[in-house]
């Protein structure tokens, strides 16, 4: 097997390493490449040096960020999720991607299993749809400059600009969305009608505040529920929460 | 059902749990000579066989296809070959990958590269969302079409709780599902050792439905307010392109791209018939077409041996200009508001984004950043006033739309020192602000020259954060990490955000211009000033080459300075990670993982309370000044369970497994402090009230189980059986307001179910490797 010009030998990652070629030259036995990846017979490099060496070559846009970004200051290296001896690195396929993210994002690991999420599980959304693991201009190391521009690239029709906008959907869509996974579908942090009244006292809101009667009959209520309460609770009427273009949507009912 | 057998000797959960912290030497170098032989030549495989699903169920098949009982085919592949492999001298190589391609999970996709200078690659990638298979409706229309009418004769439902026999007989099931389709194609061409150029074309197309909410208008003749749950289309399609021209010199980089991304809806209205009232159609607007335009330019730039510079700008402009859709029972027609004569938004959104971070590390132990970001959100669409209903048939607004622009900018400082060698300490400092505001706002009676369209007009967040990290005995790694920040906002209590028709509610105590009559005092959980305090800390211990252990948690403490609304919030969150190597072919993994969350908050009742239904007529006097409080905890606990085991039965069988359960436990407790009610003696925890006390727990149990074993006949020859058990318990008052007889009475029921139950896949299938 072979590469072009640039593929790497030996020398290339692990440093000259003069003294490892030597051998065992002084009985006491082989001494450590310049450079040491996983701990084994030797100690593992500190991480600024094995990513160092990494960025010799892999230096790009894509990790412009590296220096400074979270996972480099949390002390991780390239080989640490990256697994360059084989033929398949786990961190590069979808359908293994989060086994290797979740090794360290362990609450994610839990989202992933309640009742609404994205098709993480599966291997259909993984992290790296989202994030930029080597560093990012956006919060959180999403890839693009803003949560919601990274979350416009498949769900463009939110993206607008609708004539009436709702400002939390405009400004960042975790305003009420938990991308990783909810008790509350669809990726709610909260249910509705409550997430709704954090915001919104007037009208509706403190008139009706939401006790067991949003549980209708079934919980008790021997009235007929409240349609601003049950199910969708808001969204009953105020369906097009995200902004509407109807001029006459104005109350994200049409 | 993803258990990867072919990964099974490259100890997946050496990876999983030991990962970034941690590392297995011995089973790493047991790897390594099967690794290098598996670079030099590759294995290719194709794999066909069956699956049976022994339920029906869109809940536990949500996204894995597995959603109908029956048969499905299995197959996939994944072949690789070109002259680089082997001994042949070249640099080509070509791969073609499918996976699941019985199920609605296919993909299928091929590259061909001649490394270092020019790659190919076509992909397709299928995803069916299955959200219901219980819901029903009297409505005859296709899932995905954009029109829903009634039977002829359905007749008009007053009371949804008391239909007709012949009403209740127009109920009829329809799945419900989205499909996506990914078709794409990328491309790079190095142009020589220092210019690239890359390409990226993708086509989603989606189909089908979602449910949504239609609300009937009550204008005309009609009845307001009478609500249809009915599958909404997503019809949609949307191309996103990019285009980059790379640069990589000895001490610098830099990028030129255009990103386009350009959504299609086929539908530009939903039209639906009431089902009360006057039985008319109704249209409701659907997301319209648009356009995002974005160039970008980044870079990278080594200014001294130890410093570097990274910076990027971005402009884009995202347009909308779709035709209004006007639906005559909303829409005051003869109104001389100005927004009624307009047939567009033409909105345009102009998004500005820089940033520059130079990072030194001059000093060895210490490494110190600065950066700087700057977004502005442009919107340049005019602001006008529009003259339509709410769907009560009151409420009329006469209010303009506020196209909303903001203005971020951050400012970071940190600095890593490593005070020894395995002990690092970090001190960061960042800064926020935010401005929002509208360019243009539309003039009125009610909206003099000057008012502002937002109330929360500034934001400013300081953080504080210190961290530090520590290795002991070359196996314990340590962090500790703590932070500290306070927002601030400047609120313009004369702003008038829109909604000001509707604010009578709240009275003289109420801000007229803020979210439809905030009271006065009240902040929104977005904008109230906050102290927020995070604590993180984690250990990871490797004990020896055979066990490893992790144990780390989360907590979050906030406090809001509001009279009215979110007073305070807390989260944390535990987990305890064990792995074991048996052997040099077994590995147990276990891990447990609380999650809990809660949140307080409390608002001043409006002076009449009514009760909570209109319909029952019960209406209740509340004491001026009465407050309510509404506390949410969330706890959730999951654990899993792994086992790999390689080689058993002389080499023969590999066998891996996986078990998670999840239980998931929200809960709501609302409390109204009114003293004495004047009503009949009813107090809010009255049974045709119940405004105060305990929402039920939303309690969800997921438990998924995934066994898979291989069988190897002979080199080229392996057997494949996979097993998925899938399981939801649970409780969700959700569904109750939708169910026949129980819904609101306005409301048309749907039948729409959480998906309790159990579903097994069983799967055999024949491997063949070349």
């Amino acid at each position: 097997m072979r590469g072009d010009a640039r593929a790497p030998a030996c020398q290339t990652c692990h440093g000259e390493s003069d003294k490892h070629l030597k051998g065992n030259t002084d009985g006491k036995g082989r001494p450590a490449p310049d450079f040491v990846f996983k701990k084994g017979a030797y100690a593992a490099s500190d991480d600024r040096e094995r990513a160092g060496q990494c960025l010799t070559c892999h230096k790009g846009e894509a990790r412009n960020n590296w220096d400074g970004g979270q996972h480099q200051v949390a002390g991780i290296a390239c080989n640490d999720c990256h697994k360059v001896h084989r033929p398949a690195d786990n961190v590069l396929s979808k359908a293994t991607q989060t086994e290797v993210c979740f090794t360290c994002h362990k609450e994610q690991r839990a989202d992933v299993h309640k009742i609404s999420t994205h098709p993480i599980d599966i291997g259909k959304v993984v992290c790296s749809d989202c994030h930029n693991p080597h560093g990012s201009t956006g919060p959180k190391l999403v890839k693009k400059n803003s949560v919601n521009e990274t979350c416009y690239q498949c769900h463009a029709e939110k993206r607008g600009p609708f004539l009436f906008e709702h400002r939390p959907a405009v400004e960042d869509c975790t305003n009420c969305h938990t991308p990783h996974g909810s008790n509350v579908a669809p990726l709610l942090k909260f249910r509705p009608p409550m997430m709704c009244q954090q915001c919104h006292d007037g009208t509706h809101a403190s008139a009706s505040p939401a006790g067991p009667n949003v549980a209708g009959a079934q919980g008790g209520l021997t009235s007929a529920p409240s349609r601003n309460l049950v199910g969708r609770a808001c969204m009953n009427c105020h369906s097009q929460i995200h902004g509407s273009n109807s001029p006459a949507g104005g109350y994200f009912q049409r | 059902m993803k258990i990867h057998i072919q990964e099974l000797k490259l100890s997946t959960l050496a990876v999983a749990v030991a990962g970034a912290l941690a590392s297995m030497a011995s089973m790493a170098a047991y790897a390594d000579d099967q690794e290098a032989a598996a670079l030099k030549t590759p294995k290719s495989t194709v794999e066909v066989g069956a699956s049976n699903v022994n339920g029906t169920s869109a809940r536990l098949g949500e996204y894995n296809g597995y959603n109908k009982s029956g048969n499905y085919f299995v197959g996939g592949m994944n072949i690789r070959g070109g002259d680089a492999y082997g001994d042949n001298g070249g640099t080509m190589r070509w791969s073609l990958v499918g996976t699941d391609l019985g199920l609605t999970t296919r993909a299928l996709g091929g590259t061909v590269s001649d490394q270092g200078r020019w790659n190919l690659g076509v992909y397709y990638d299928e995803l069916r969302h299955n959200l219901s298979d219980t819901y029903q409706t009297p409505y005859r229309g296709t899932m995905g079409g954009n029109t829903w009418t009634l039977p002829p004769g359905f007749g008009i439902v007053g009371n949804t709780t008391t239909m007709t026999n012949a009403q209740k007989a127009a109920l009829q099931n329809v799945d419900i599902n989205s499909t996506r389709k990914n078709t794409g194609l990328s491309a790079g061409l190095n142009l020589n050792a220092q210019w690239g150029i890359k390409f990226d074309f993708n086509r989603l197309d989606q189909t089908g439905a979602k449910l949504m909410g239609f609300g009937a208008a009550g204008i005309g003749g009609a009845s307001g307010e009478f609500v249809s749950i009915l599958p909404s289309p997503t019809n949609y399609k949307t191309d996103t392109v990019n285009l980059a021209l790379n640069y990589m010199g000895e001490k610098g980089n830099a990028s030129a791209s255009y990103y386009g991304s350009y959504f299609h809806n086929a539908y530009d209205r939903i039209t639906f018939q009431t089902f009360a009232g006057a039985n008319n159609m109704q249209t409701m607007s659907t997301p319209p077409d648009n356009n995002l335009h974005q160039f970008n330019l980044a870079g990278g730039y080594q200014l001294l041996a130890k410093t570097k510079l990274a910076g990027n700008v971005s402009y884009s402009r995202n347009t909308q200009d779709q035709g209004y859709v006007v639906d005559p029972l909303m829409f005051v027609a003869a109104s001389t508001a100005a927004g009624n004569t307009m047939t567009s938004a033409n909105a345009l959104v102009v998004t500005k984004h820089a940033d520059i971070k130079v990072t030194d590390q001059t000093f060895k132990n210490l490494g110190l950043t600065a950066g700087y970001k700057y977004d502005l959100r442009d919107n340049r669409t005019a602001s006008n006033i529009y003259n339509f209903h709410a769907i009560s048939g009151g409420n009329d607004a006469n209010y303009p739309n506020t196209p909303l622009s903001i203005k971020k900018s951050q400012i970071e400082l940190a600095g890593d020192y490593r005070v020894y060698k395995d002990q690092t300490l970090r001190l960061a400092y960042t800064r926020d602000d935010i401005s929002r505001y509208c360019n243009q706002y539309a003039v009125g009676v009610l909206y003099p020259a000057g008012t502002n369209c937002v109330v929360a007009t500034k934001s400013k967040e300081d953080k504080v954060e210190g961290g530090y990290r520590f290795k002991a005995l070359d196996s314990l790694v340590v962090r500790l990490g703590y932070s500290y920040g306070v927002r601030k906002t400047d609120f313009d209590t004369n702003a008038r955000a829109a909604f000001l028709s509707t604010n009578g509610g709240n009275g003289a105590l109420g801000f007229p211009g803020q979210n439809g009559g905030d009271y006065q005092g009240f902040h929104t959980l977005l904008d109230a000033n906050r102290n927020q305090q995070v604590i993180k800390a984690s250990a990871n211990w490797e004990l020896n080459d055979k066990f490893s252990v992790g144990l780390g948690g989360r907590f979050t403490d906030d406090r809001y300075s509001t009279t009215w609304g979110m007073q305070n919030g807390n989260t944390w969150s535990l987990n305890l990670d064990g792995a074991y190597r048996y052997s040099d072919t077994g590995t147990v993994t276990a891990y447990v993982t609380q999650q809990h969350l809660e949140r307080t908050m409390t608002d001043l009742q409006r002076a009449a309370f009514q009760a909570a239904t209109g319909a029952s007529g019960t209406a209740v006097a509340v004491p001026s000044g009465a407050t309510w409080t509404d506390k949410l905890k969330n706890s959730d606990v999951t654990v899993g369970l792994g086992l790999r085991h390689t080689g058993l039965v002389g080499g023969k069988v590999d066998i891996a497994g996986d078990l998670s359960y999840s239980m998931s436990r929200s809960d709501y407790n609302n409390q109204l402090n009114y003293a004495t009610l004047t009503t009949g003696g009813l107090n809010c925890a009255a049974n045709i009230i119940l405004s105060c006390g305990a929402t039920p727990d939303i309690k969800i149990t997921t438990i998924q189980f995934k066994l898979a074993g291989t069988y190897m006949i002979d080199k080229k020859s392996k057997v494949a059986l996979r097993y998925l058990l899938q399981h939801i318990d649970g409780s969700d008052y959700y569904y109750n307001g939708y169910q026949l007889g129980y819904s609101p009475t306005q409301v048309m029921p749907t039948n729409q179910q959480l998906g309790n139950g159990t579903i097994k896949v069983i799967s055999a299938s024949y491997i063949y490797t070349f």
